[in-house]
């Protein structure tokens, strides 16, 4: 554990792009040539990415902190517990960081951001970025829920960017289930405070377990206060039942947002999910053998895997009559979620390397769905499943791209998806038992729901005459180029996925 | 357990019983000096002007927000302003002195942004927008 | 684990085709720079296409010739490491089982590139599959050869899976781009009913890789191809030395159920949608209605046979206990399969639709065939799959010839074709004979051997079975009459005979129905060691 001021140079990538993100609103407010803001704004924002990027490697690296601690191996916690900087917060963060530079790219295409307001809009994306770094680094529940509003008072700005009305109206609607959900977390929060005067991540176990044992009525109030605590990551990863702002937040904003939304703040949230989940149901002081969920705590098991379950189910099903393709790929989001969340059951080093690996993968392919439908929108000015129709004739490149992002988000090989798919049944299935058995098949189910309507757009793309009245022809952009770009990745990863699997087993080596 | 929330029950009994009982005494101690004033908005005199069901203006929010925003600061500062003292006589004077140094100046810095901006000033025109209007779903209304 | 050859040969044959998809992509890639016309294209795109499954069928002479008939382990094995996470290798090999359809797969492959030129239709039949995207249909064609032949090679399960997966998006590309009317319903149908079994093989899969203890075998870990070493493997033949020493018997059970009987159960569903089983089979007379000629060349030659091979390559020699508890049901399953399809078959007007039940009802023979475990009966079932792959893409061919004329398949519309397509009903009535198991053709041979080692077996479900044979006899001939004799309907009176497409096509595979029919040796010895070597282990514990 680290005073404050050891602690500063472990948040230099937060320092940096805070940094950035206040120059940008400075210049925002004082750069008066708008051709000056055309390349100053999303250069300046792609700079401070990329500074971050290098001081969060650079924080690896810091192998000479005091007490032999290195943040490489074991992690370490800063600011007298508040934050810990180990390797999930670390790869996570890169992650966040690496989709907010997507996200930048995809910005500079677009025609959905006015371009007067896009100091504020990129200085929002740095801010909200800032607080996904906090938030996958939050070792404290009372860190864990500021992190958690920055980045959805961020997000709800941001959402609510676009000109049209639309997407002022999917903000609010946003802002309004955001803000029931959060202050359900800070209620949980609270009772949990006043039932063991402890809100350190660290103490979650013993607080359950430790002695002396609770009684049954306190040990009931803790159960409401931690199911209160789960609505509020429910909210951030999009799982059912908390997910009906997802949809219409996608679809009302603008396109960079929405591919950013439907990965950050969701793998962020999974990030903190997994080192609660884990400083819940492990017992650090047996480190060896690691008994996943002792038989008190069974029921938090359950009910994630209840959370999981439903989202699969219910993201698949209802994604299925979409006409909308970011409504579609927001359901899809949904699902996806809830496959994440096998991970987070199936437990051990095993489930965190798999939700690491998947949520990098789902990174990539989802990030490259939404830049073939930021390309689509770009040239036809609709993201309707009608824009779509024949794309394989007027853009044979934005075609297959999309096709490798649809087959790697139902999981088939040989895309990184099916590694990631692979990851997550794995990690259900190494430990027996049958709740993870039930919940690999009704994964699997929901794999087949998931082809049927990603085909849909397969079908709308190659098997389908072009709508009249569309263009002919779509030139590749930078969205384009960031797609084909992502789906070598997609291929890629899809077949030399040792790497990306090291990485990922090496974050899951948080848990001590 | 449940001794404590007969303990909270009996808490939330006895502090409405308080409460009526309170108003109660007071009805025969207060004085009774019934007037018309009594009767108005703000008890003393002054009339108020139009009925206050009306949408007020938007910079009302804005001034509101920036005014939360530096008034947060002060409380923010405080707290470091009684331990400058203490830690002064430590090694980590300076360090509270430039904490609270960039706190002000994160402060500044948004104060910097909101006068450029032009959110301070409460007459100003608005520039035209860039984008199409605002699309609000409802037809043009005919002039 | 020794093998006797080790060579690259399979890894070339398998990506052969992968490298003319990339000349493809490269063509069309480059296209702004070349400026290539879109006629130009085509053309250079079918030659691509026709090389590139030249070579493989090539190579697959090769094969045959370095291949040792008398072995009974893999040969020409390739072997590295390819992923040390999941301790995945790539590992390819041949041996008497899967030796016969790589060498099917090439031909046929090359078979139905030859198919998809527009030689001899019409110059404004621009409608005609053919014609219509030709580089994207034959990147598609060439990507399916690889996960064909890949799947026949792998001897790796990940690596198996993983090619398994490969063939289905081109086929839902092929029937759902390329194919008849209702060509949208049959590719999704196709695509679904795939990816059921897909997942559920994913699945069982993965729990053999966990339940896979080198402790069984008496070492400390496996060892992968460069000497490393892990806790799991997903090695087919390591697996399978697993499974014959009866480790998987010892695994905790799933949901209840024991170990090997939920993995089993699991594995076949998945191989069953493919062979096709009743009550699996719905996909395909869908599929192969709509698919244009040269894919259901392929459904039908190759990738019906991948059900068979799977239960043979994972299911016998992985999970011997629960293949004995389970044989009965496989060959009462194989006996429903032959009778019920031959009677729908009875009730089919579109001659594509009763070719594709007639399939379903030739897949039965394997399944009743495998399930006896004599000698007699696996060698039928395995000649059985390398003959209907050689019958069934001349049967789908020839419809083709007449759909391409007629622009219809109703049987009942047509009469008396013979006196205007001598040659084509000739080539028709070989096809249809050796189908139905005329002696002196290859039909024959295969049904004959695997009635012979499933009756001391399965003694009633063999006479039952034999039903089948006089239905598919009733309903060819049927057909012919109502077809080929008769009177001639005047309005088809300007038939065209076979053109040289056509011909060079069915003459190759008539040739061998007659070959393999007189001379069937050379194919049986091919396999014959290894499959003896199959179910030896099998048949003692059964008692047989």
């Amino acid at each position: 554990m680290f005073g404050n001021l050891v602690s500063m140079r472990l948040l230099a990538p937060a320092v940096v792009l805070g940094a950035v993100a206040l120059f940008l609103f400075l210049a925002s407010a004082f750069v008066r040539r708008r051709e000056t803001g055309r390349w100053l704004f999303p250069g300046a924002a792609l700079i401070g990415l990329a500074a971050a990027l290098v001081t969060l490697l650079e924080t690896v690296r810091l192998q000479y902190l005091p007490d032999g601690y290195n943040c490489l191996l074991g992690g370490c916690t800063a600011f007298l517990g508040m934050l810990a900087y180990d390797p999930l917060a670390v790869f996570f963060q890169a992650l966040v960081m690496l989709a907010a530079v997507a996200a930048v790219v995809l910005t500079v295409g677009s025609p959905a951001v006015p371009q007067a307001r896009r100091g504020e809009y990129f200085g929002l994306i740095l801010a909200m970025t800032v607080g996904m770094c906090l938030l996958v680094s939050a070792n404290h529940l009372l860190m864990l829920y500021v992190a958690l509003e920055a980045v959805s008072l961020c997000s709800y700005l941001l959402t609510g960017f676009d000109a049209k009305a639309r997407s002022a109206e999917a903000g609010l609607k946003y802002a309004l289930y955001g803000g029931v959900a959060s202050a359900v977390m800070l209620f949980g929060l609270s009772w949990w405070y006043g039932l063991f005067g402890s809100l350190n991540l660290q103490s979650l176990h013993f607080c359950m377990l430790g002695s002396p044992a609770l009684s049954p009525g306190e040990s009931g109030a803790a159960v409401v206060a931690l199911l209160f605590i789960l609505a509020g990551f429910g909210f951030k990863i999009a799982a059912v039942p908390f997910h009906q702002w997802c949809p219409d937040a996608y679809e009302g904003a603008p396109t960079p947002i929405a591919a950013l939304l439907s990965v950050a703040p969701k793998l962020s949230g999974f990030a903190v999910l997994l080192r609660f989940a884990f400083n819940l149901l492990f017992d650090p002081r047996d480190p060896e053998t690691l008994a996943y969920a002792p038989a008190q705590l069974e029921w938090a098991l359950w009910a994630i895997a209840a959370l999981s379950a439903l989202s699969m189910t219910i993201g698949n099903l209802a994604a299925i009559p979409q006409n909308n393709l970011k409504r579609l790929l927001a359901y899809s989001s949904i699902a996806h979620a809830g496959y994440l969340l096998m991970g987070v059951v199936g437990g051990s080093q095993g489930g965190i390397a798999a939700v690491s690996l998947y949520g990098a993968v789902y990174l990539v392919m989802n990030l490259g769905a939404f830049a073939v439908v930021a390309a689509v929108e770009r040239a036809t000015g609709s993201e309707d499943l009608l824009a779509f129709h024949g794309l394989a004739k007027r853009s044979p490149l934005l075609a297959v791209c999309m096709a490798v992002f649809l087959l790697a988000l139902t999981g088939l090989p040989p895309t990184a998806g099916f590694v990631g798919k692979v990851y997550l049944f794995a990690s259900l299935l190494k430990g027996g038992g049958s709740l993870p058995v039930i919940l690999a098949v009704v994964g699997i189910v929901n794999t087949v729901i998931s082809l049927y309507f990603y085909a849909r757009v397969l079908r709308a793309m190659f098997l389908l005459p072009p709508e009249p009245g569309l263009p002919e022809r779509i030139a590749p952009d930078g969205a384009g180029l960031l797609a084909a770009a992502l789906a070598v990745l997609t291929l890629a990863l899809g077949v030399f996925f040792g790497p990306l699997a090291m990485l990922a087993e090496w974050s899951a080596g948080f848990v001590r | 357990m449940g001794f404590e929330l007969a303990m909270v029950l009996g808490f939330f009994v006895v502090s409405g019983l308080a409460l009526w009982a309170l108003l109660f005494v007071g009805r025969f101690l207060r004085l009774r000096a019934p007037r018309p004033e009594k009767l108005t908005t703000y008890e003393c005199g002054e009339l108020p002007v139009g009925p206050a069901w009306f949408n007020f203006n938007n910079r009302f929010y804005l001034v509101a927000l920036v005014f939360v925003a530096l008034d947060v600061g002060v409380a923010a500062a405080i707290p470091l302003v009684v331990i400058l003292r203490e830690a002064a006589a430590g090694s980590g004077g300076w360090l509270v002195f430039l904490l609270l140094f960039g706190f002000l100046l994160l402060l500044a810095v948004a104060l910097a942004y909101v006068w450029k901006k032009g959110d301070l000033r409460w007459l100003r025109d608005l520039p035209a927008p860039e984008c199409a209007p605002v699309d609000t779903g409802r037809p043009e209304p005919k002039p | 684990m020794e093998h006797p050859t080790t060579s690259t040969l399979l890894t070339w044959i398998i990506f052969t085709p992968s490298i003319g998809l990339l000349l493809i992509g490269l063509l069309l890639l480059t296209r702004p720079l070349t400026q290539l016309t879109q006629a130009t294209l085509d053309h250079l795109s079918r030659a691509i296409g026709v090389f590139f499954s030249a070579v493989p069928l090539v190579l697959g002479g090769l094969l045959w010739a370095s291949f040792d008939g008398r072995a009974t382990g893999m040969q020409l094995v390739h072997h590295t490491v390819w992923m040390r996470a999941f301790n995945i290798e790539y590992f390819v090999g041949v041996d008497g089982l899967s030796v016969g359809l790589v060498l099917l797969t090439v031909l046929v492959s090359f078979v139905a590139a030859l198919a998809s030129l527009p030689w001899g239709i019409a110059r404004d039949d621009h409608h005609h599959f053919s014609r219509r995207a030709v580089p994207g249909y034959m990147a598609m064609l060439l990507l399916l050869e690889t996960g064909m032949l890949g799947v026949f090679c792998a001897l790796d399960f990940f690596l198996f899976y993983v090619f398994w997966e490969v063939m289905l998006l081109p086929m839902y590309f092929l029937i759902g781009i390329w194919g008849g009317p209702r060509r949208e319903y049959a590719a999704i149908k196709f695509f679904l009913y795939t990816l059921v079994g897909s997942v559920l093989m994913l699945l069982a899969m993965i729990a053999l890789y966990f339940a896979s203890d080198p402790g069984a075998l008496g070492q400390a870990a496996f060892t992968l191809a460069d000497g490393s070493t892990g806790k799991h493997t997903f090695n087919l033949l390591n697996l399978a030395e697993l499974g014959r020493q009866g480790a998987f018997g010892a695994a905790g059970p799933i949901l209840g159920v024991a170990f090997p009987r939920i993995v089993f159960v699991a594995l076949f569903i998945a191989f069953a949608i493919k062979i096709p089983m009743v009550p699996f089979h719905t996909w395909l007379p869908d599929a192969h209605v709509e698919a244009p000629t040269p894919v259901s060349v392929i459904l039908a030659g190759i990738l019906l046979k991948m059900g068979i091979y799977g239960i043979l390559r994972v299911n016998y020699p992985i999970l011997p206990q629960a293949t004995l508890w389970a044989r009965e049901a496989i060959a009462v399953f194989g006996a429903v399969n032959m009778v019920y399809a031959a009677f729908v078959c009875l009730a089919q007007k579109d001659l594509k639709k009763l070719i594709a039940y007639s399939s379903v009802s030739h897949m039965g023979f394997c399944l009743l065939g495998m399930a006896a475990l004599t000698p007699q009966g696996i060698n039928g079932a395995v000649l059985q799959m390398i003959n209907h792959g050689i019958i069934s893409p001349a049967l789908f061919l020839i419809a083709g010839v007449i759909y391409d004329r007629a622009h219809h398949r109703e049987i009942e519309r047509f009469g008396g074709l013979a006196r205007r397509m001598p040659e084509y009903t000739a080539l028709v009535g070989l096809s249809f004979m050796a189908s139905l198991g005329l002696p002196g053709l290859n039909g024959f041979i295969s049904e004959a051997l695997t009635f012979l080692g499933a009756f001391p077996v399965f003694t009633v479900l063999t006479i039952v079975s034999a039903v089948s044979v006089v239905i598919t006899a009733a309903y060819y001939l049927w057909t012919i009459q109502r077809m080929f004799l008769g009177p001639l309907n005047e309005k088809y009176a300007s038939l065209s005979d076979l053109n040289w497409r056509e011909r060079l096509t069915l003459y190759p595979l008539g040739a061998l129905m007659l070959l393999l029919g007189v001379l069937p040796m050379p194919v049986i010895s091919l396999m014959d060691p290894t499959l003896r070597a199959l179910i030896e282990p099998l048949a003692r514990s059964a008692g047989l």
